[in-house]
């Protein structure tokens, strides 16, 4: 079945799917074969996966990975269980791999040495929740060695950057959810980290909130600092980064900007299995479909359709089937690490498609 | 939300950074967090409190000494009436003077009767009941919270994510729990000790050495517990229920394997050099003597402290649901 992971490099490990097209001005570029996003592409990598694979038991959670990230912001997309946090937990030193290495600045990031330059805004919703918001982060900074006065000042302009600054004093245990996010953003930056790790850091926040941190996380990214953010939410990475890694089972599906993700999608055509009592009907029907490249009748009532621009073919199948007064009783995509690309292209579902 | 201001412009290092100041925050931290009382904490003090008021009543009432115990047992003579019996005996003939021989028996008898309550108090409230039960449970409670309080809340995440090196995260949460374990054990002891009167006070001054070796030994040991475990308490209750109280108590060498053998040593020595008699006889105790008793409670103390450095710097810990 058509893979969007490169073939031919498939026994060296993953290799995923990267563009080879001109990077735009200050966009992703490639270097020594690796896939590599950031801007100042030349520069070192701030974290770099090298052949990472992680098990739970029997299950793999990241399989294969190399990945190098400079300064800049790059989305981390993928389905629930694809291995996002996996990565990174590996990245911010909580887990092991088991195999391969991940650097931060050339640093074991399970070593203190790597944790100076990382800030780790976790999606976990724990703190000490007797604490007010400003004492926590002033404690988060003591911890990282700094005096109480200097802790106190460092604690003051995080919670000014995430708009919490007038609500600092009330205890963990009060805020809501986007207060809570915003905190543990503010413990991320207070000491000024060159590598931030941001896991869903939107959720539970409201639009305006959003938009705020979509700025800062700009203004961060202009300061030569690299992010890192997973989210589930693609149309709101979109606004914030072209550059994005997209993991399906626990492996990096491709790599580079959304839209020459889409466009390198539509040279490896889907293939989707439709059932329908009228398969003859919907076959020639289909068969006039532009993105459409082939088609083949299996056994029973069901037919397999090879298409390019899985988007637009999903739109003109709709209308299609409406048209037609086609009965569609089953619909669903056979190449999964393509289906997961397409699921979070398509809106962020990634069941859609599937019946 | 207003930025006024730009990021301080990034930097290869933070400014004014101590590793150590880190460490000693961290100490500090762990310190006042252990206050916050839990579930096991709540139970170490109701245990107290039940055990301080069965002791202040056998107190008031007299009970510690062996004046009261009854031969044959349950229905006959008290030892203080068998011992009115033989001194009435020897005073039948009115100008009489008593002979010195019954005399001496009355008087050695009279001094037994008067040691006897800082025995029973040893016996009953010191090795069966402190030793045996409440040592663990007071150690455990503290101790099993330095690490599997952080785990089971949620919050190792802040603390694996700064950077110090997990050793010293670990030895940091040790040093922390110190102050709390070895008050509740000291304290505690001092506490069932001074309501138990005169026998409770001496054993106090005979017995805090040898308290102070246990509690250090159980402490490291449930702390070890709290980075292997993920329920350490549980696993530390187990422990104390059937190695201390069952094995620890059991005749021949098997209770060789039990904390609580050598802190009782160490208090069977602090009895010999007051030139007191052992409660129980040594062939079949089997004790070791009070130096090895000191070596193997200080060894098992550093030896599972460095242990559980090694385990929590290796241990991956994933957040409990």
């Amino acid at each position: 079945m058509p893979d969007l992971l490169d073939s031919a490099n498939s026994s060296s490990g993953n290799r995923p799917l990267v563009v080879d097209a001109e990077p735009a001005p200050g966009q992703r570029s490639q270097a020594h074969g690796q896939p590599s996003v950031g801007l100042q592409a030349q520069s070192p990598p701030l974290l770099h996966f090298q052949h990472v694979s992680k098990w739970y038991g029997p299950v793999i959670g990241v399989n294969q990975v190399t990945l190098e990230l400079r300064p800049g912001i790059t989305g981390l997309v993928g389905a629930n269980g694809a291995g996002k946090s996996t990565l990174l937990k590996l990245a911010t030193g909580q887990l092991h791999p088991d195999i391969g290495t991940v650097r931060v600045l050339g640093q074991d990031a399970w070593s203190p040495a790597a944790k100076l330059h990382v800030g780790y805004c976790p999606d976990n919703d724990r703190f000490y929740e007797e604490m007010s918001g400003r004492k926590f982060i002033e404690t988060m900074a003591c911890l990282f060695g700094f005096s109480r006065a200097e802790a106190r000042r460092r604690a003051g302009k995080c919670l000014e950057m995430v708009g919490m600054a007038g609500r600092a004093e009330r205890r963990l245990r009060g805020y809501s959810k986007g207060m809570r996010q915003r905190i543990k953003l503010a413990q991320a930056l207070v000491h000024d980290p060159k590598l931030l790790i941001l896991d869903e850091p939107l959720a539970g926040i409201d639009p305006i909130g959003r938009q705020e941190f979509l700025i800062l996380f700009q203004k961060l990214a202009a300061e030569d600092k690299c992010l890192v953010i997973s989210s589930h939410e693609l149309e709101q990475l979109e606004k914030l980064t072209d550059h994005v890694a997209v993991m399906a089972r626990g492996r990096i599906a491709a790599v580079g900007t959304v839209s020459q993700i889409r466009d390198l999608l539509d040279d490896h055509p889907l293939s989707i299995l439709i059932g329908s009592d009228r398969r003859s009907d919907l076959a020639r029907a289909l068969l006039s479909q532009p993105d459409v490249v082939g088609l083949d009748l299996t056994d029973g009532d069901s037919l397999i359709v090879r298409a390019r621009n899985p988007r637009r073919f999903f739109q003109d199948f709709s209308h299609l089937v409406l048209e037609e007064n086609i009965e569609v009783r089953h619909l669903e995509t056979l190449d999964d690490s393509a289906h997961a690309v397409l699921g979070y292209l398509l809106g962020g579902n990634p069941n859609h498609g599937k019946k | 939300m207003q930025i006024d201001k730009p990021v301080t412009s990034s930097s290869p290092l933070p400014l004014a950074r101590s590793p150590f100041r880190a460490w000693l925050y961290l100490v500090g931290l762990s310190c006042q967090r252990q206050a916050r009382s839990r579930q096991m904490v709540w139970i170490a003090l109701i245990l107290l409190g039940l055990a301080t008021a069965f002791i202040a009543v056998n107190t008031a009432a007299g009970r510690w000494g062996m004046d009261h115990w009854r031969s044959p047992q349950g229905y006959g003579l008290t030892y203080r009436s068998w011992w009115l019996a033989e001194w009435w005996s020897t005073r039948r003939i009115p100008g009489q003077m008593p002979s010195a021989g019954p005399d001496a028996i009355l008087a050695a008898w009279q001094a037994a009767l008067d040691r006897s309550g800082f025995f029973v108090f040893s016996d009953w409230i010191v090795f069966r009941t402190f030793l045996s039960f409440l040592l663990p449970i007071w150690s455990l409670s503290f101790a099993t919270e330095a690490i599997g309080g952080e785990q089971e809340s949620g919050n190792m995440v802040w603390l694996l994510s700064r950077p110090m090196s997990r050793p010293a995260i670990y030895l940091a949460k040790f040093v922390a729990l110190l102050p709390w374990g070895l008050g509740l054990n000291l304290g505690g002891f001092g506490l069932l000790c001074l309501v138990g009167g005169w026998p409770g006070q001496l054993a106090f001054r005979l017995y805090w050495p040898a308290v102070l070796a246990g509690s250090l030994a159980f402490c490291s040991l449930f702390h070890l517990m709290g980075a292997c475990f993920r329920r350490p308490a549980v696993v530390a209750i187990v422990y104390s229920f059937f190695l201390e109280s069952v094995l620890g108590n059991m005749p021949g060498y098997m209770k060789r394997i039990s904390i609580g053998f050598y802190t009782r040593c160490l208090m069977f020595e602090s009895i010999e050099e007051r030139g007191l008699s052992l409660p129980e006889k040594p062939s079949i105790f089997l004790p070791v003597d009070g130096t090895t008793a000191w070596l193997i409670l200080a060894g098992l103390t550093i030896l599972f402290l460095l242990v559980g450095m090694v385990v929590f710097s290796r241990v991956e810990y994933h957040e409990m649901n």
